[in-house]
């Protein structure tokens, strides 16, 4: 390590006897001038800068300085005190000095760390050979010696222009049999591919749909095929698809009414003609197909409300009891710790039979075991802080009673939990799951525990399904665990991690898994977001508002899931959901409940396909915010849809098919 | 207004090392601002009180960024100056986050990321640091960090590893060095306000010097002997610090210039939170198990008054810049509305209450008038 010895030493020595006898002088600080101005220096590379503070007549003021700089972490460090700094990695970073009194005056200095030497420019390309015509983009990634990837232009070029000749952008475009070479150089550096440019054997292409007629919504799968002139299948020749639209109606500035991606797989937002087209260097081919309007819209009858005006409601669960009637339970959020049952074998009536108070403001979580016996109950704001989770006996609602609490190592707070297999999966303070056996549900017992290894890792949700547990951990996205059913050696004692996915944006708050009639297997993962602006409400007095969406994985191939659609309501956000044969049901706050019809392969944003089955948003004059939709969650039981409305309890609802007109 | 009372509530403490111990004023009608967080209600109120009058909730700020989440308000601090209040949110994705506000539009400039569930703030006179202690009440039993924010630009400089569970971050009068308890290793941890480097740590258990915690081994109080500190409070005139016992029923008396325990307050209750009138002559204790406040006399050592409080869980307690008034938070169980009393010191009564949103905890004094 080499110390660079032109700059000024630090004078922690002066700043520390300083600081008893500084707040009086400090509050002269007019300003603050770090020395040198600008200062160079090499990986590995230590110097020192210096403050110096004056009064606003430019005497100097004795008063200590705090160094650090905002935009070096990880790159340069600063020695807070004394003002050294050490260079990490290479870039320009600003160092301030903090002169620590009243006026909060600060001074700055630039530091310049020399990048290593690059190393070399990477080049990559789309799949498919190189035929005469053929037009692919490439892109460059310049790596440094540290192995550090460097944002600098690139130059391309062509060994042969004759041959292939590339733009700016690395779009490289095949115009005669022979070799070339593409080469991508920044600041000397060369990155080189050399292809064999061979002639364009397509003498006829054809493209197939794979279905003539659809509705919107509808995917359908354009198979392109190319042939030379004996007739053989040219396959690595790339195939770029096209669109030509002709909607049935248009509106001005409105979205694309179609799209066709890259996999000729095309879907229709809006009924009309579609011509998709298939093109090589020289041939084109196309197909048509008509799309129709889906016509999946339902008309709601409202069934029942159980209403909860004093406290905000969270969760319910719904199902049918030992005695073979149908019960609700229904959580309390930033409330006294409540829980309420409900008979629900009349949903048009829905009865009280009983209700529990624990130690908690918030109940945010309730479930009921596989055999209608167990409640458990999450707790969050205990007046202790133990929290954890409560389980009552409720083979009588009308006469539930508490059978154990657990809160071992679960204080943090329960958020939600999931009951499978005499097992409690119970999301812990925030940041992993434990797994809590409750065979003998008056002594649960911790049997296993989960939890990410990114840093700074966070959980929301759990949901099992056949043994696989499907957590929601915000940044980290969906988590696909064994616990038992996945083949891969899981259990509750000890959770295997199958695969992973984070989605665009990274708030994942809920996922709901979906295993579709066509084979394909989707995950629902939905956001949580907060609405933009930060303060601009009074709590308890207007209604509140979200935003986020519900992102669409098709994870038939766990090892390569994509994100491949998207149910977006541009007036509000996600929230919970369930699934349940090809409907998609789903709170979205103040956006209320929506039902979507899930059928047939996923593609593009589900919300401008006329998939919407149903809206509904009940408007309860005397709820806790009067008169505001503020949907939580769903579940659907027996053909009624209940569901939880946080500003105003229970609700239920049927769908039934729209009734004919009668002239 | 006549004069900014953050302001005064740092001159006063720094004037309180130089001077005599001095009666609280009698003084006439004062009006007095406190900010208080409601934990469980994501809220922070304003309150004011005008001295033989009522407690009056003049505002109260949502908090946090989604509506859904309880964001879990806790810690709060004054800006020397007046100008900005803060206010740590514990809960987070998963770490908390140093929320600056503007004082009276009460309006967000500023946000910082902490660690796990951070809890209390320090500021010190200067104005330009906070050091919010990152007290993962809920995580694994680890050592934690004492996040130091640049307040100027809301950038967290710097994590200094203390101990497991960090709580009570005070600084001393002058701001020379920072305090911290160890609710789970039984430490007092002194940072140096200069440095900001650990510089010494004391076993509350053994009465002696410690050493660092390690990943996993906590310091283990021997049976009958537990204390889990929970806060610091630095006397105004710099030579000891209090440290409540919150299983042990005792307030420690720490001598910095001995860094020993030197006295031992009887504080039956759970004490949690302190604070001293300016003076210095009276210690004021909230004592959550009993919800009651105590207030002792400095100098004797004498349990003064015992105050029962209208709601179960006392938590947070400050003393006005005057010395008159100790006003104190409670959370309250369950539906319980949290509560704001005001404690007239000197005869140990109760004066006022208010109610706010659920789990009131952390305060702060804005200012005094009048």
């Amino acid at each position: 390590m080499k110390t660079r010895s032109t700059i000024r030493p630090a004078t922690l020595i002066l700043a520390l006897a300083a600081l008893a006898t500084t707040q009086a002088a400090a509050q002269d600080v007019a300003r603050v001038e770090v020395t040198p101005a600008t200062l160079s220096l090499e990986v590995g590379e230590t110097a020192t800068v210096s403050a110096t503070a004056y009064d606003a007549s430019g005497n100097v003021v004795e008063v200590p300085f705090l160094y650090f700089s905002r935009g070096g972490r990880g790159s340069l460090a600063v020695n807070r005190t004394t003002g050294e700094v050490e260079a990490f990695k290479g870039g320009e970073f600003e160092v301030m000095a903090r002169a620590l009194g009243p006026t909060r005056i600060s001074g700055t200095m630039t530091v310049n760390v020399a990048f290593p030497p690059l190393d070399r420019v990477e080049i990559s390309a789309e799949g498919g050979r190189y035929y005469v015509g053929v037009t692919m983009r490439h892109k460059a990634t310049v790596v440094d010696e540290a192995d550090d990837a460097r944002d600098l232009p690139v130059n391309w070029s062509t060994s042969d222009e004759s041959v292939a000749t590339v733009d700016r952008f690395g779009v490289f475009s095949a115009h005669a049999p022979g070799e070339v070479t593409l080469s991508a150089t920044a600041e000397g550096v060369i990155g080189r591919i050399t292809y064999q440019v061979a002639d364009n054997p397509v003498t006829a292409m054809a493209v197939e749909a794979s279905q003539g007629r659809g509705r919107t919504g509808d995917v359908i799968h354009f198979t392109a095929t190319a042939r030379d002139a004996g007739g053989s299948t040219v396959d690595d020749i790339p195939v770029t698809f096209g669109l030509i639209s002709d909607p049935d109606a248009v509106a001005t500035a409105d979205f694309a009414p179609a799209e066709v991606d890259e996999m000729g797989r095309f879907v229709a937002y809006k009924p009309g003609v579609y011509t998709v087209t298939a093109n090589v260097p020289g041939q084109t081919a196309h197909a048509t197909v008509e799309i129709l309007p889906r016509h999946v819209a339902e008309e709601v009858q409202l069934v029942g409300h159980a209403p909860v005006r004093n406290v905000s409601t969270s969760d319910l669960w719904v199902w049918e009891g030992v005695d073979g009637r149908d019960y609700a339970i229904t959580g309390t959020h930033s409330g006294h710790g409540s829980t309420y049952w409900w008979d629900v074998t009349d949903p048009a009536s829905p009865v009280l039979t009983d209700s529990l108070i624990v130690d908690a403001r918030t109940t945010n979580d309730v479930k009921v075991s596989e055999d209608g016996e167990l409640c458990v109950i999450s707790r969050e704001g205990a007046s202790n802080r133990r929290n954890g989770i409560v389980i009552v006996d409720c083979t009588d609602p009308r006469n539930i009673e508490i059978i154990s609490t657990y809160d071992d190592e679960l204080t943090g707070g329960v958020h939600n939990l999931f009951i499978y297999q005499d097992h409690v999966y119970a999301v812990n303070n925030g940041i992993r799951f434990d797994v809590i056996n409750i065979e003998d549900p008056a002594n649960p017992h911790r049997v296993g525990r989960f939890e990410l290894d990114t840093p700074g890792h966070a959980i929301h949700d759990i949901w099992i399904v056949d043994g696989i547990a499907y957590t929601s951990n915000w940044n980290d996205g969906v988590a696909v665990i064994d616990v038992g059913g996945g083949n891969r050696g899981g259990s509750p004692e000890n959770p295997v991690e199958i695969a992973r996915f984070r989605d665009i944006g990274g708030a994942t708050h809920a996922a709901f898994p979906y295993r579709s009639p066509t084979g394909r297997f989707y995950i629902f993962m939905g956001d949580e977001i907060g609405a933009p602006g930060f303060d601009g409400q009074e709590a308890g007095r207007t209604p509140e508002f979200m935003s986020g969406y519900i992102h669409v994985v098709d994870f038939t191939d766990p090892e390569n899931p994509e994100e491949v659609a998207r149910y977006e309501i541009p007036e509000a956000g996600s929230h919970n959901m369930w699934i349940d044969g090809d409907r998609l049901y789903a709170a979205f706050y103040q956006g209320g409940l929506r039902v979507l019809d899930i059928s047939g392969e996923l593609k593009g944003n589900l919300y401008h396909q006329g998939r919407e089955i149903a809206v509904y948003k009940s408007y309860d004059p005397d709820g806790v915010v009067a008169n505001a939709p503020f949907t939580w969650g769903p579940q659907i039981h027996k053909g009624n849809l209940f569901f939880a409305e946080y500003f105003s309890g229970m609700w239920a609802i049927k769908l039934q098919p729209r009734r004919t007109l009668i002239p | 207004m006549k004069r900014e009372a953050g302001l005064a509530v740092a001159t006063a403490l720094a004037a309180a090392a130089l001077t005599a111990v001095t009666p609280p004023t009698q003084a006439a009608a004062q009006s007095y601002w406190v900010y208080v967080a409601a934990e469980s209600e994501d809220e922070v109120s304003l309150l004011r009180y005008d001295a033989g009058g009522d407690l009056v909730v003049e505002k109260t700020i949502p908090t946090g960024w989604l509506a859904a989440e309880i964001e879990a308000p806790h810690g709060l601090a004054m800006d020397p100056a007046g100008e900005y209040w803060y206010l740590t949110l514990g809960h987070g994705f998963p770490n908390g986050r140093l929320v600056k506000y503007e004082t009276a539009s009460d309006t967000v400039v500023g946000v910082a990321d902490l660690g796990l569930f951070p809890a209390t703030i320090a500021i010190p006179p200067h104005g330009a640091l906070a050091l919010a202690v990152n007290a993962n009440f809920h995580g694994d039993h680890v050592p934690s960090t004492v996040t130091i924010v640049d307040l100027e630009t809301m950038f967290p400089i710097a994590d200094v590893v203390t101990c497991t569970m960090p709580h009570g971050s005070r600084f001393s009068a002058d701001g020379s060095r920072h305090y911290s308890a160890c609710m789970m290793d039984n430490q007092l941890v002194e940072i140096d306000g200069a440095t900001l480097d650990v510089t010494r740590r004391l076993d509350l258990i053994a009465n002696e010097p410690a050493h660092a915690p390690m990943d996993g081994h906590m310091a283990m109080a021997p049976p009958g002997a537990d204390c889990s500190p929970t806060w610091t409070t630095p006397h105004p005139d710099g030579s000891r610090v209090f440290v409540p016992c919150n299983k042990g029923d005792v307030i420690l008396e720490i001598d910095l210039a001995q860094w020993r325990i030197t006295r031992r307050l009887e504080a039956p209750g759970a004490p949690y939170n302190l604070d001293l009138t300016p003076d210095g002559s009276r210690l004021l204790a909230t004592l959550k198990g009993s919800a009651k406040l105590g207030i002792w006399d400095v100098d004797t050592g004498v349990l003064l008054h015992l105050i029962d409080s209208e709601m179960r869980v006392t938590h947070g307690v400050v003393a006005t810049p005057d010395g008159r008034y100790a006003v104190v938070t409670v959370e309250g169980i369950g539906g319980d509305p949290g509560t704001v009393e005001v404690i007239e010191i000197a005869s140990g009564t109760r004066v006022a209450s208010a109610q706010i949103g659920k789990q009131a905890g952390g305060i702060a004094l804005w200012k005094m008038e009048g």
